[in-house]
């Protein structure tokens, strides 16, 4: 629901209770005028009725609509005036209503008269409706006022809020455009902006530290284990060698590559962590799975691996070409690699998803953290333990689903392409 | 063959020139941007080694300069960085080919005795060893005129076994240098010794030495001497 929204409910349901709070007030207010009207008005009928009781010398009760004069036997003392409610037959309305009524005992001439009568100007139900009515009205006057003015302010006065909004959307850490926020002449929006723009700006700069670091990490490392292994190299060309220093130097040469295909492997997730491949070519996968495939048939071949394909053609992806490649290396690499002699390899691909199965042993570690970082399945000393986690990396960068299930002696893997919103 | 070494790292470049000064090229050595460009206006190289990252600028701007100056001269590019830009870039502007570090000496060897070949105009399509004679152009391999039925992976082993004659090949470097860099399992030394095997034989079918010889433990080296 939008802030806006929210607030005018919230102010409309605050006047509701104001505006019931407010009637009874009115209508107290009114009917407190309306009975001293009433009052004032009955007072002066009954100056006219002691001026009747002077003139016609009154001695005994007088009766009449709603008026009554009781003459008293003895001359009592007078009373102040007594005002009361009563509930009475209405003549003309033919229902009781309540009426205001005026006791009193007046000395005329010696003689004492006990008078009481009472009337009604206006009906108190009349009163309440009055109010009621016009407070409906204005009520509803007030929620389509507040409705439409709170749209049009919404739009003038959260445009700087919903610009600011839509720039932290397009906001993208690799890009290297710096954040631009316009000015607004509401204080909040401008303290955040402010606040946005420092806060982007101290995200940009560890992003490009990290990244830095990483490629300084990756890269630096590189050379040293490239003299190394040159060394070794130069080494075992050496006179004199016994074939246990040879393998010694050879052993030493396989961890430097395994260090420096760790350290380049390691990087590339935090490359793809750092989303530096956002570039999204249209890639044609079946063309580059069949071309993956072809490469990869040699090695299936030395392993006497029976290959069965059913590839959809013509099936386009939005990937980064790179990263297309190295996912497609790495699946079929995984199943290549822990496969048997004379193993079997299915690769399906429909414009929905591209599962690979490859029979195998199964899994000595939980197939849920398959996907983690140097996790492996057996602990061969030659895979690294990355190839999945890679797999992972770059499906989750593009939106994909990977499923891994253990089947009848063999392994599935499912990339699901299907874009979910990120 | 003379060869422009421009590689900041004077260890590595010690061991490289050391292992290139082997093969009988004639290596030079430099460390910085601003030598590279003195000795490239004043000697003429046939194949430059080029690091990209160097302390005062950018190899790749020393490979703008080649193409513009001496388009003949072969360059192949070393780099430590990973990133694939890099590589695009490099052979983009007119890089022979590329190797990322680290890399086996015995695979650049072989890189640049490729570039090598492949820049020279004429004749340079043939290798002689002994009884053996390589055509690189149809990869037509002749033992005493005999020619042999390799496939083309038995082809680039004995051209890379040739290449780097008389050293000790491991079974990694062999296996990286046929199979690329995704080829890293222990399975992969097993095609290895398959390959290697099934030339021998060919060689030695078509009445050549055996030249092959297996370092126990450690892979393979091209005898001549034997």
């Amino acid at each position: 629901m939008k802030l806006i929204l929210k607030i005018t409910i919230l102010y409309l349901f605050i006047s509701l209770l104001v505006f019931a709070l407010g009637g009874i007030i009115t209508f107290e207010v009114i009917k407190r005028e309306v009975d001293l009207e009433q009052q004032r008005f009955l007072k002066e009928r009954l100056n006219s009725a002691i001026r009747m009781i002077e003139r016609r010398n009154l001695d005994k009760p007088f009766k009449r609509d709603k008026i009554s004069i009781l003459p008293l036997a003895v001359l009592e003392e007078e009373t102040e005036i007594i005002y009361s409610d009563t509930i009475v037959m209405h003549s003309t309305l033919q229902r009781m209503e309540p009426h205001v009524k005026l006791d009193v005992i007046k000395n005329v001439k010696g003689r004492s008269y006990k008078i009481s009568m009472f009337d009604l100007i206006v009906e108190e139900d009349d009163i309440a409706e009055g109010v009621q009515e016009s407070l409906i009205k204005m009520y509803i006057l007030l929620t389509v006022v507040v409705l439409i003015l709170s749209g049009v302010a919404s739009f003038f006065l959260l445009k700087p809020f919903n610009h600011t909004l839509q720039i932290i959307k397009n906001f993208r850490l690799s890009n290297n455009e710096d954040v631009k926020f316009s000015k607004s002449s509401t204080s909040e929006f401008n303290k955040l902006n402010i606040f946005l723009g420092e806060m982007t700006l101290k995200m940009r700069r560890d992003y490009l530290a990290m990244k830095e670091f990483t490629e300084n990490a990756s890269h630096e490392m590189q050379t040293p284990l490239t003299i190394a292994s040159g060394k070794l190299e130069m080494l075992l060309n050496a006179d004199n060698l016994t074939d246990e220093q040879m393998s010694m130097i050879v052993s030493a040469q396989d961890s430097i590559r395994r260090l420096s295909k760790m350290n380049k492997s390691l990087s590339l997730l935090t490359k793809i962590e750092n989303k530096e491949f956002e570039s999204k070519d249209e890639v044609n996968l079946s063309a580059k799975l069949e071309q993956q495939i072809f490469d990869f048939e040699e090695l299936i071949n030395l392993k006497s691996i029976k290959l069965h394909k059913d590839i959809t053609g013509n099936v386009k992806l939005k990937i980064d070409d790179v990263l297309c490649n190295i996912l497609l290396t790495n699946l079929l690499q995984n199943a290549v690699r822990h496969n048997f002699e004379e193993g079997e390899i299915y690769v399906n691909l429909t414009t929905d998803e591209l599962s690979i199965t490859n029979t195998g042993n199964p899994l000595l570690t939980d197939p849920d953290v398959l996907f983690d970082r140097f996790k492996k399945g057996n602990q061969s000393a030659e895979s690294i333990g990355l190839g999945l986690a890679i797999v992972k990396k770059i499906c989750d960068a593009n939106g994909f689903e990977v499923d891994y299930i253990y089947a009848n002696g063999k392994h599935k893997l499912t990339v699901s392409f299907q874009h979910k919103p990120q | 063959m003379k060869v422009l070494l421009v590689e900041d790292n004077i260890d590595l470049a010690q061991n490289i020139k050391g292992y290139l000064d082997k093969e009988g090229y004639v290596v030079e050595s430099v460390g910085t941007y601003e030598t590279a460009i003195k000795k490239l206006a004043g000697f003429d190289y046939d194949v430059v080694l080029l690091d990209i990252m160097l302390p005062d600028g950018n190899g790749l701007e020393i490979l703008q300069y080649l193409k513009r100056h001496t388009p003949d001269t072969g360059v192949l590019i070393s780099s430590a960085k990973n990133a694939l830009d890099d590589r695009i870039q490099g052979l983009e502007l007119g890089a022979d080919d590329y190797l990322s570090k680290p890399f086996h000496l015995s695979e650049l060897n072989a890189r640049i005795k490729a570039i090598y070949r492949r820049r020279q105009l004429s004749g340079a399509n043939e290798m002689t060893l002994n009884e053996i004679s390589i055509n690189t152009d149809t990869l037509d391999v002749r033992v005493n005129d005999n020619l042999l039925d390799l496939t083309r992976k038995e082809y680039e082993l004995l051209l890379f076994f040739i290449v780097n004659k008389n050293r000790v090949l491991t079974k990694q470097s062999i296996a990286e240098h046929l199979w690329g860099d995704y080829m890293d399992s222990m399975d992969s030394f097993d095609f290895v010794y398959q390959h290697i095997k099934n030339l021998r034989k060919k060689i030695t079918a078509a009445g050549g030495r055996d030249y092959i010889q297996t370092m126990y433990g450690s892979g393979y080296k091209f005898n001549t001497n034997t």
